[in-house]
């Protein structure tokens, strides 16, 4: 059995992203199941399996629930936070793959700036009593406790090493809102920045600053996934899913993987090496990418671990527009977490779908794969979509 | 809303008033109000006691004319006139931070003081620990007949609520998630000892600690003591959103300690990547000590000075009882001394002792120890951090000078976070 290409991504649908929706977060989420359901010209009688975060508050049935879908033969969540993203439709795919389920939705909705922001600190994190409570013992206490605090150790160590600075991780952002500028969709829609912006914004963990950190934001997204046989007759046609993986690094934490010999994001690294096995592809295959980006030093270093270029060289790879519209690799062109919304990277592989379909407002010419990762700093995810 | 300089033309109005008519007491000097604040304030001083030669403590002048539950405020009192003036500018809080009283002799049961006031001063606006405000100097002579039997200047910051510097209470601090794997650590932090897991098979050391050894699959072990040297091998600054029990901006390190493994903490003052550093305990309460580092070399944080005491130390449990109590034997009806809720709704933690109750207990202090005949001249009061209830009011006290029979001392009245009021005596013994 061939995993690679047997299972498609048949619709997504999204509700507007906002800062306060103004509903429950499971209605955020039926909204976008209906709507990616619309979007392949299924109905919710046709799912039979669905998909989504641990840390979602919308269980499974209770979606099925509000949507009529009857029976389900396939359910799961993924754990990890943002790393969740890309294995949910991985999940799917291989449910997909295997006969377990022939259409299956993954799903994400949240309250996430007008409900509990993941930004401030969570005293839930930091009492759960089992080995994620525990492991945070031994920062939480100590004042580590947002997740722009672990990223920040993780960058001061890598600017040390390499010589990045803050105006590369700057770079970043200024590639992301550009793109956000001309995406209707997007929070920042029309809203692009300079890299002045990005100097003169506030220090959130120095060395973040505002401007490094992602939006924090309410919306849903959905993804449906079928066989990519049945999804070439759909109303949207079928984007092969080419390759899916998972990755946890040696002595792996949630974001504060500080005590193996090399800090940094390997995990992402495990990620990558199973894409490319699994599609038989290269990274210059890859014609665009959306690379989970809640803070912009692990762009770069998800760069140099997915093997765009070498250890320290993400700096000089981004440089001089590289990752913006008509560069050499424009990445997160719907405006990515810091532009479009933060939709835990579910938005994400929605963007890389429309450049597939040739339907994104910034659209990539020539498009044959594209590459999305999830959240990494924990264990993560990956696809490579094709054509 | 009101400007600055509108503040200083309506106040210097009041100022120009000079000082206000004679306001006699609404009760007479009597023996239940006597009897009541002195089991309140628990002084068991005998000339207090109910008999045909009781005397009023000389803390209990201000009580005598204070206005009580439902008052009607006299026209022409400064306080509450100049009080409006700041409302009306939106510094709705207040806070008595001096009360300097002095004493020409106890009042008799059947004497009326009457009290009368002049604004002496208002400077602001100032920024202050609590919000931005102004502070508000009355002085008050207090007279029976023509007799003049005490004075009192008498100061309160009106503040904006919600302006000040956020107050930091280390006990918010987040706990540790604890368990049989890992409490050899944190009982090694309480006894000043930072331990790392070592394995008693194959020797391996190993921070964050867990059951088996990874390298061996062991599940015997035990710790070394670490040598508290180490490296910064990374940092941050965290400058938002707000900690629970932290200061920001806050440093925050990954040290490489000398064994090899490696710890995250706090460190004090600027450093940088490779930056040599120590340990040192920082303990929080009874459950929780934590590790920190500082620049090796660096002189240790500033332990609080043993207090030097000439006076015995007076160890007070504060609780809900006595704030209510006190506050109601010295006619202090303002919802911050008995209501909890109202209090945290003005941004406290709790509700907190009077200020006339601290001048009561403070004289208490004094007299338990110069002997019931002493004589109070005078008590000069100046308050810092609130007692709230569940704290402990520890008082100290030094003798300054002593002089023509004239005692001076300074007495201090700590709580757990911090000094609640510092206070300088002249007593007659």
């Amino acid at each position: 059995m061939t995993f690679s290409g047997a299972a498609s991504i048949a619709g997504i649908g999204a509700t507007e992203f906002s800062k306060e929706s103004g509903r429950s977060e499971l209605q955020l989420s039926a909204e976008a199941t209906l709507s990616a359901l619309a979007d392949a010209g299924l109905s919710a009688s046709d799912v039979d399996g669905l998909v989504t975060f641990t840390m979602d508050t919308s269980s499974e049935i209770a979606l099925a629930r509000e949507l009529g879908m009857g029976e389900l033969r396939f359910f799961s969540r993924i754990n990890y936070g943002g790393g969740a993203a890309c294995a949910t439709v991985q999940q799917a795919a291989m449910a997909v793959a295997t006969g377990m389920a022939d259409v299956v939705v993954a799903y994400r909705g949240f309250n996430e700036r007008s409900g509990q922001r993941f930004g401030q600190v969570s005293l839930g994190a930091a009492t759960q009593v089992n080995t994620n409570g525990l492991d945070n013992a031994w920062t939480y206490p100590h004042g580590l406790s947002t997740p722009a605090a672990t990223v920040a150790m993780q960058a001061r160590r890598y600017m040390h090493e390499y010589g990045a600075t803050s105006a590369d991780f700057g770079a970043v952002a200024v590639a992301d809102r550009k793109h956000a500028a001309t995406n209707p969709a997007a929070f920042f829609h029309d809203k692009p920045i300079t890299l002045e912006d990005h100097q003169n914004s506030r220090m959130i963990a120095d060395p973040l600053r505002l401007l490094d950190c992602c939006q924090e934001s309410d919306g849903a997204v959905a993804i449906v996934v079928t066989s990519t046989e049945r999804a070439r007759d759909l109303r949207a046609g079928a984007v092969p899913i080419v390759a899916a993986a998972q990755g946890s690094g040696a002595d792996q934490f949630v974001m504060t993987s500080y005590f193996r010999d090399d800090l940094g994001i390997p995990e992402i690294g495990v990620v990558g090496r199973d894409l490319w096995r699994q599609s038989g592809l290269t990274p210059a295959d890859i014609q665009t990418a959306v690379l989970y980006d809640h803070f912009t030093p692990y762009v770069l270093m998800q760069l140099e671990e997915l093997g765009f270029c070498g250890r320290g060289e993400a700096k000089d790879f981004i440089a001089d527009g590289a990752i913006e519209l008509g560069g050499r690799l424009p990445l997160n062109t719907h405006g990515g977490q810091l532009g479009e919304a933060y939709i835990h990277g579910m938005n994400g592989i929605a963007e890389a779908v429309r450049q597939l379909r040739g339907a994104s407002v910034n659209q990539v010419d020539g498009v044959e794969h594209v590459l999305v990762t999830a959240g990494t700093g924990v264990p993560t995810s990956g696809l490579v979509l094709g054509r | 809303m009101t400007t600055d300089e509108e503040i200083i033309a309506r106040t210097d109005e009041i100022k120009a008033r000079g000082k206000s008519p004679a306001r006699v007491a609404p009760d007479p000097v009597n023996v239940p109000m006597i009897r009541h604040w002195a089991e309140a304030i628990g002084d068991t001083n005998p000339r207090w006691a109910p008999g045909p030669d009781t005397e009023a403590p000389p803390a209990m002048a201000q009580v005598w004319t204070m206005y009580g539950l439902n008052p009607e405020r006299m026209p022409g009192d400064p306080l509450p006139d100049t009080m409006q003036v700041l409302d009306d500018a939106g510094f709705t809080s207040v806070l008595g931070t001096n009360c300097d009283q002095t004493y020409a002799r106890t009042l008799r049961p059947g004497e009326a003081p009457s009290i009368s006031t002049y604004l002496a001063d208002v400077v602001g606006p100032k920024k202050t620990g609590v919000g931005e405000g102004w502070f508000i100097t009355t002085k008050s002579v207090w007279t029976v007949g023509d007799e003049q039997v005490a004075t009192m200047t008498f100061r309160v910051l009106k503040f904006k609520p919600g302006t000040g510097r956020p107050a930091v209470d280390r006990t918010k601090t987040l706990r540790p998630v604890v368990n049989r794997d890992t409490e050899f650590f944190w009982a090694g932090t309480a006894a000043g000892e930072l331990r790392i897991q070592s394995c008693n098979a194959c020797g391996e050391l190993r921070h964050p600690p867990g059951p088996v050894c990874p390298v061996c699959h062991a599940m015997d072990r035990g710790y070394v003591v670490a040598s508290g040297r180490g490296v910064v091998h990374s940092f941050l600054v965290h400058h938002a959103p707000a900690v629970p029990g932290k200061r920001l901006p806050l440093t925050l390190a990954l040290v490489e300690l000398a064994e090899g493994v490696r710890m995250v903490g706090e460190v004090d003052g600027d450093v940088a990547i490779g930056d040599a550093v120590e340990v040192w305990f920082d303990r929080i309460d009874d459950d929780l000590t934590l590790v920190k580092w500082r620049p090796a070399g660096a002189p240790a944080p500033e332990a609080e000075p043993e207090v030097e005491s000439d006076l015995p130390v007076w160890e007070l449990p504060i609780t809900p009882t006595l704030v209510v109590s006190t506050a109601l034997a010295t006619r202090d009806f303002q919802d911050v001394h008995h209501d909890r809720d109202r209090s945290i709704g003005h941004g406290s933690k709790d509700i907190f002792i009077n200020i006339l109750s601290t001048t009561g207990l403070v004289q208490r202090y004094v007299t338990d120890w110069a002997g019931p005949q002493t004589q109070i001249l005078s008590c000069a009061l100046r308050l810092g951090a609130p007692a709230h209830p569940y704290d402990t009011l520890r008082f100290t006290g030094t003798i300054v000078s002593e002089a023509d029979g004239v005692t001076t001392l300074d007495v201090r009245a700590d709580v757990s976070i911090g000094t609640h009021a510092n206070a300088r005596l002249e007593i007659r013994r």
